[in-house]
């Protein structure tokens, strides 16, 4: 999967949760979240089943807290297309670099700044990770302890939270300045580098996955009617 | 009595790429020691080492009387505070005086205590003025002395630190240089990564230098920083402070810049041999 | 008309009372390599900024004065907000600029080159930036930057996180493409004892004010600099503490010359 051109990926992320809610429950929705694991397992810039802990990991503590507030059938509805959301962005995240992103986006003729917003969407979960994983590293050499009990663990968690977020949103501005440094806002047409290899037949795909989702909101719609 | 730092043997290997192979030094209490290398050599993979964050695949690193194995940096802090590159980037709390007592905080010491700590150490890097700021709000340079005031109020009997010189002008360099004199006179242990070789030689006395994962040098600083050909082998440059005193074959051949001009003074107004 | 120019520029970041900069004047030509040194706070960086253009467009705040100058290359203090975070590889990031500028796919091939081995990081080419030492990013950051090929530069801390043979090579590169490419650079920095070889003219920057401005033989040895600037040159702190008759040398073979 990891070969095809970054549109198609990006097709089969969004037409998954967008089949997810319009498709009947709990069947469509357990399909739907079927098929996003399966993709998670398929071999990509990571081994499979990283991936696919990753999703189920996210995804657990919401399947908790439904079934403690809906009723079985509501919860598990709800549940699965979540699930599904997360399980496309996770894959998605692991599979698409956003350098290809970028590219495939600049080949297509969007403007410079529509790529970097989606690539710095994809790069941001990375990217906290790895800054998480500084802080933590840093409070620990200062005394934290993080690894214990669940209060140990809690106290770790808060103390990580707001360094998190601050050095995120001030880096956010010096990146901003850095792009800028770089001729983002030069008004040329960008040079694509090595823009993706795509073909027909992926193009058809998107165009049926597309037209899926369609399908899908029509059906939804005039199934309410 | 114990060492402060000790290393017996330490190796450490990211996946297959050795880093750090056969390490073996100690360090007393109150010695100054310069951790030399170029980029690459294995430096912050024996920092991470002795805070914890990583741990020998052979060997053994002491702190104090303390092996590393088995305690993570949390416990290890309790000896030995550390101060990272971009430290400023780490900067916890909304205040800076809120972050400096972050580390005695953290370590359950009671809130007077801290308080003092926190005090003491913002007193030593003359950092009051700014104690209320938030740390984005203050210029970088101050950042990085307020990471430092931060480890200082650890109280540690070492102090491992990663280029604390960094993008500090004159002032703060002489501030940073100060404050570790102050601690070492009392019995704490320095060990600094450093490429400012000028700096080194006013603040601290030992070297050790590490070139692809080995020690290849561990000698008194003045000695290396007049030896030129030596340095250049191991690819660093002396600071102006050791050219000059080597050009001018000063006597003893100081490094620290007070003893250096008051040497220079009397060159300068002997009469030379013409 | 070349460099760059400021006609008594003062500037306010939002919300603050203080100007950054207070009335700055200056002139950088082309084959002019000018050294902004200050105490931290001086506003250095700002002055930077402006002549970028990045203030007051992106920063915001209010800008008085004139500031005229030809399209920049600036480089930022730290290396590792700077890189794109999108490029796979070291190549990739030095291309970044030129690429944003629509330079053809040719062209940009070659400047990758001639950079990279101008700045020495093109055994590094294939490499993900994400894994470089802050020296590596930062060399690798300046070659992106002077791949885009502008007649400006500003240069922000070049050389702070480089050890000292990466930062002489820094230093020789400026002064060379200013002499032999008539390029007009303006660089802040606080490596005063580099100062000396590289720079054709030095401004004090105090509270956003130029207290001085010249050759750096003049500003340099100035007995104000000590007193209430960042000082000097270590050669001439050191001649100065040791109570010698003004003016200090500047240079370790000045002082040799002196002496002897």
């Amino acid at each position: 999967m990891s070969g095809r051109h970054p549109f198609t990926l990006l097709a089969f992320a969004a037409a998954l949760p967008a089949l997810a809610w319009t498709l009947p429950a709990p069947w469509g929705a357990a399909g739907t979240f079927a098929v996003a694991l399966l993709l998670c397992l398929t071999p990509g810039s990571r081994p499979g089943l990283g991936i696919l802990r990753t999703a189920i990991l996210t995804a657990a503590p919401f399947w908790l807290f439904l079934f403690l507030l809906h009723d079985r059938a509501t919860a598990l509805a709800i549940a699965l297309r979540l699930s599904t959301m997360i399980a496309s962005f996770v894959w998605l995240v692991a599979i698409l670099p956003p350098a290809r992103l970028v590219e495939a986006l600049v080949a297509a003729g969007y403007s410079v700044h529509v790529a970097f917003l989606f690539a710095a969407t994809l790069s941001a979960v990375p990217v906290m990770r790895a800054r998480a994983q500084r802080i933590v590293d840093a409070q620990r050499c200062r005394g934290l302890a993080t690894r214990g009990g669940p209060l140990t663990r809690l106290r770790a968690l808060r103390a990580l939270a707001l360094p998190l977020v601050l050095s995120a949103l001030h880096e956010v501005d010096e990146r901003a300045l850095a792009l800028e440094t770089r001729g983002l806002s030069a008004g040329a047409r960008r040079t694509a580098l090595a823009p993706p290899p795509d073909s027909t037949a992926e193009r058809v795909v998107r165009w049926t996955l597309v037209a899926a989702c369609v399908a899908g909101v029509v059906g939804r719609v005039l199934w309410r009617v | 009595m114990t060492a402060a730092l000790r290393c017996d043997g330490v190796s450490f290997s990211y996946g297959a790429t050795a880093a750090l192979a056969g390490i073996s030094f100690a360090l007393e209490p109150g010695e100054r020691v310069a951790l030399l290398g170029r980029n690459g050599a294995g430096k912050s993979t024996l920092v991470r080492l002795i805070t914890g964050l990583l741990h020998p695949a052979a060997g053994t690193v002491w702190v104090g009387d303390w092996e590393t194995r088995g305690r993570g940096p949390d416990a290890l802090a309790r000896r030995v505070a550390s101060v990272f590159q971009h430290a400023d980037q780490q900067l916890f709390a909304s205040t800076i005086r809120a972050d400096v007592e972050f580390g005695p905080r953290a370590l359950g010491l009671p809130p007077a205590e801290c308080a003092r700590r926190a005090a003491a150490a913002l007193q030593a890097l003359e950092l009051e003025p700014l104690a209320h700021e938030h740390p984005y709000d203050v210029p970088p340079p101050w950042r990085k002395v307020a990471a430092l005031a931060g480890a200082l109020a650890l109280e540690p009997q070492l102090l491992v630190l990663d280029e604390p010189t960094a993008g500090l002008d004159r002032t703060l360099r002489a501030l940073v240089t100060r404050a570790l004199a102050q601690r070492s006179a009392a019995g704490v242990a320095v060990l600094v990564v450093t490429h400012d070789l000028a700096f080194a030689a006013e603040t601290l006395d030992r070297a050790l230098v590490l070139a692809a994962g080995r020690l290849v040098c561990d000698a008194p600083l003045g000695a290396l920083l007049i030896d030129e050909a030596r340095l250049g082998s191991l690819g660093l440059v002396p600071p102006a402070v050791a050219t000059v005193s080597r050009a001018l074959a000063l006597p003893s051949a100081p490094l620290r810049e007070a003893d250096v001009a008051r040497a220079l003074a009397s060159v300068a107004r002997s009469p030379r041999p013409v | 008309m070349a460099g760059l120019t400021f006609a008594d520029v003062r500037f306010w970041y939002p919300a603050t009372e203080r100007p950054a900069l207070d009335g700055v004047s200056l002139a950088v030509a082309p084959g002019d390599v000018v050294a902004v040194i200050g105490s931290v706070g001086a506003g250095a960086s700002t002055l930077l900024l402006v002549a970028a253009r990045l203030a007051p467009r992106v920063t915001g705040g209010t800008l008085e004065g004139v500031v005229e100058a030809v399209p920049a290359g600036i480089v930022l203090p730290t290396p590792w907000t700077q890189s794109s975070g999108m490029a796979f590889t070291v190549a990739d990031e030095v291309a970044f600029g030129p690429a944003n500028l629509g330079v053809t796919r040719d062209e940009i091939a070659r400047r990758v080159d001639r950079w990279m081995a101008r700045l020495e990081v093109a055994h590094l080419a294939g490499r993900d930036p994400a894994t470089l030492s802050g020296g590596e990013l930062q060399r690798v950051i300046l070659a992106g930057v002077l791949a885009m090929e502008r007649d400006l530069l500003l240069l922000d801390e070049p050389t702070a996180e480089l050890d000292p043979a990466g930062a002489a090579l820094v230093w020789r590169l400026i002064r060379d493409l200013a002499r032999t490419e008539q390029k007009s650079v303006l660089v802040a920095t606080s490596d005063l004892d580099a100062v000396p070889d590289f720079a054709t003219h030095v401004v004090w920057l105090d509270k956003g004010r130029v207290r001085a401005a010249g050759a750096p033989a003049a500003v340099l040895t100035a007995d104000a600099i000590w007193t209430s600037g960042p000082g000097s040159t270590t050669v001439a702190g050191l001649w100065r503490r040791a109570g010698l008759a003004a003016p200090a040398p500047l240079t370790v073979a000045d002082l040799l010359a002196r002496v002897r």
